[in-house]
């Protein structure tokens, strides 16, 4: 059929309308087929019936909608109030912060080698971000004739951070760069104007130096009252 | 009336041509998924299979069964919306 130039405006609204309604019954129809073909094509293939299942089982599994119970039925908080005991430090924890405990307590998760990093800074001892290598440092600091009180040091590590508290004065955080085996001391510069500060170098070292110290074979420099 | 038929053949050839067609088609069914219909229609399609046998159903058992129950089932929004587009259409392309 040639297609010829027909102009839609002289045309009634109506015409429009029928023409609109004709369209979306061939569509639908075509919807239609469409199901029905894929219908038959289940059925002959033998997947149509596959999602059926015998009323038995589908009330074993029905969906559960009681207060207290999740969809399976199952009770969901029934945990939230006990209180487990630790294996480690033997204290009573709650269930659901147990785990996130058990990771610091036995120092074996993803954070936990940071926190305790942490903590042995804010003791005043070390800035290493590893704390392999500060029990590296350690044993080498431990070779030397004149080892500071660092066999202390190694030993009461776990006390520092009790230590820095108990002291109650207002306690200057010194940095503690440990290089090879030399330990050089960072203060700064406000610090050294106050009279009769205590330097604290860890648990181990509570004293006040002269300035001026002789160099030994673990040069630390530090500056006294 | 010819020029009736004429104009109704030189729309949709406009329709298919420009992938109208296609996408309203998409859209039709898309909707009618949503909404419920075609597991309407695979249930009544169930009982025929057990009406007929499953063996020994065909196409056209179906389709004799299915399409009258079919085009009755679709929701009214469904149908109004394909309406507005193809007046939309048809307004835009008004003259061939």
């Amino acid at each position: 059929m040639k297609m010829e130039e027909v102009s839609m405006s002289s045309l009634d609204n109506s015409k429009l309308e029928g023409v609109a309604q004709d369209i979306l019954s061939d569509l639908v129809e075509d919807a239609c087929l469409g199901v029905c073909f894929e219908v038959h094509r289940a059925v002959k293939q033998g997947y149509f019936f596959l999602d059926d299942t015998d009323q038995e089982s589908m009330r074993e599994f029905e969906i559960v909608d009681q207060p207290g119970l999740d969809v399976f039925g199952q009770v969901y908080n029934q945990w939230k109030n006990k209180e487990c005991v630790c294996p480690n430090c033997s204290r009573s924890i709650a269930a659901s912060r147990f785990a996130p405990h058990l990771e610091k307590c036995l120092g074996m998760g993803r954070n936990s080698s940071r926190i305790a990093n942490r903590r042995i800074v804010t003791g005043g001892n070390n800035t290493n971000n590893k704390s392999e290598s500060d029990q590296e440092d350690n044993d080498d600091v431990n070779d030397n004739d004149w080892s500071y009180g660092a066999e202390k040091k190694a030993k009461k590590r776990k006390s520092d951070k009790v230590f820095a508290h108990s002291l109650k004065q207002p306690i200057l955080l010194v940095r503690l760069y440990m290089f090879g085996n030399i330990a050089f001391v960072h203060i700064s510069m406000k610090a050294v104007h106050h009279q009769g500060t205590k330097i604290v170098l860890g648990s181990f070292l509570t004293r006040q130096f002269k300035k001026n110290n002789p160099p030994h074979k673990n040069h630390k420099d530090t500056h006294t009252q | 009336m010819n020029k009736d038929s004429q104009m109704r053949a030189a729309i949709n050839q406009k329709l298919i041509e420009m992938g109208e067609r296609e996408r309203l088609k998409e859209l039709l069914r898309a909707k009618l998924v949503e909404c419920g219909w075609k597991d309407q229609m695979k249930a009544q399609c169930k009982d025929v299979i057990r009406e007929k046998g499953l063996e020994h159903v065909t196409v056209e058992d179906l389709v004799v069964e299915i399409t009258p129950k079919g085009r009755a089932l679709v929701p009214d929004s469904v149908k109004k919306e394909l309406l507005q587009r193809i007046r939309a259409f048809l307004a835009q392309h008004s003259t061939l």
